[in-house]
């Protein structure tokens, strides 16, 4: 049971600063200042960039203004259906506390390195897909197929309008082991190395076979191989203890998808 | 009925290793709904680094559809999964009796 609100609440307010700037070869006329914005680091990139497509689209040539908009980072385009969280902690150099330098495309959209997530009707049906994947995993589907249209709905919206109470009213059921059980079947984890964006999905148990409730120091043993060692593991940018349980971390750490997005570090044996 | 080489090719990488002897592919089953064209052929080998869009696009034009038409993809029935998932992943944590079940549709099925 995500019982620990503090804990829900801060990460809730996680947020990132961003500097946007304009692509170069797109700027008709003067060219604009850079466009700064904090950003919940639980929300995707079209949800929370209306204000900078409109800012930057007065400065780019007539035919480029209605455009599917994407993002790069060093050249690196940003996946749209990524928390921008995750984005944020793959890509943003650790050391550097500047606001994170992102440009804004409104051609050329990249189709064969980005899926074209990019409107909130499609957001909304991936993020559902991924809470149904995720409620299959801990609860065989059980949960998420007995809530209601308007359920799955206040969730989305939730998210969207960034509003804890409104979100966690129905998200507490998602956080709940089913029945009398005393935690998930499975995990949903995505599991990420070094600042590659295809994530390691695994089936992973909150319980080991003797029936103890299983740390992040489990986890990372089972991740490691004899040639390479699982050594340390980041989410929402804070460093996390060996000694957290798995079962904790879903209910409180995981992103509003539901799934808990690990970064691991790993030492060559 | 033995499959045409066209298609053994098509989803295997390899070509002296017969594909289902390669330790590595994932074993799919591709199950029809809706008013799709049916694929008589169900089971398929598939490297596990494929992603879904690319068992999309193969279904898209095994059965020659119209680029208008689309084919939406769902696993055992519950989830669509994004288009850049692989197959590796959905298989680790759905995969059942060695296989990965795939329900593919030219509608929306299962939201």
């Amino acid at each position: 049971m995500a019982h620990d609100r503090e804990v829900l609440r801060m990460i809730w307010e996680g947020q990132i600063g961003i500097c946007f700037q304009a692509d170069r070869d797109e700027i008709v006329g003067i060219k604009p200042e850079p466009f700064y914005l904090m950003i919940s680091r639980l929300s995707y990139l079209p949800l929370v960039t209306d204000k900078v497509r409109k800012y930057f689209s007065r400065y780019i040539s007539a035919e480029h203004q209605d455009g599917a908009v994407w993002f790069d980072f060093n050249g690196t385009p940003l996946r749209l259906h990524y928390p921008i969280g995750v984005l944020y902690d793959l890509l943003h150099p650790e050391e550097d506390s500047t606001p994170w330098c992102l440009t804004i495309h409104f051609s050329k959209f990249p189709e064969d390195t980005l899926v074209k997530l990019n409107s909130k009707e499609l957001l909304e049906s991936h993020y559902m897909s991924c809470l149904k994947e995720a409620d299959v995993l801990k609860h065989r589907g059980l949960v998420i197929s007995a809530m209601q249209k308007k359920d799955h709905n206040q969730l989305w919206l939730g998210l969207v309008n960034e509003k804890f109470d409104q979100f966690w009213a129905v998200n507490r059921r998602l956080m709940e082991p089913y029945g009398d059980l005393e935690s998930f079947k499975n995990i949903p984890l995505r599991i990420y190395t070094d600042d590659d964006f295809t994530y390691t999905q695994k089936l992973i148990s909150p319980i080991s076979v003797g029936g103890q409730k299983k740390s992040l120091a489990d986890l990372m043993a089972e991740l490691s191989t004899p040639v390479r060692k699982a050594v340390g593991c980041r989410t929402h940018g804070i460093d996390l203890h060996e000694e957290t349980q798995l079962q904790w971390m879903s209910e409180h750490l995981s992103y509003p998808d539901n799934f808990l997005h690990l970064s691991v570090d790993y030492k060559d044996v | 009925m033995a499959e045409t080489l066209e298609s053994q090719a098509a989803l295997s990488t390899s070509s002296s290793t017969p594909a289902d002897k390669d330790g590595s592919k994932i074993c799919i089953l591709l199950n029809a709904t809706g008013n799709v064209p049916i694929i008589k052929k169900r089971t398929w080998t598939v490297d596990p680094n494929k992603t879904v869009s690319w068992i999309q696009k193969f279904i898209h034009k095994f059965l020659k559809l119209d680029a208008s038409e689309q084919i939406f993809l769902y696993v055992n029935q519950t989830f669509a999964p994004a288009p850049d998932q692989i197959i590796k992943n959905l298989y680790e944590c759905h995969g059942t009796n060695g296989k990965l079940v795939l329900y593919y549709c030219k509608n929306q099925a299962w939201g």
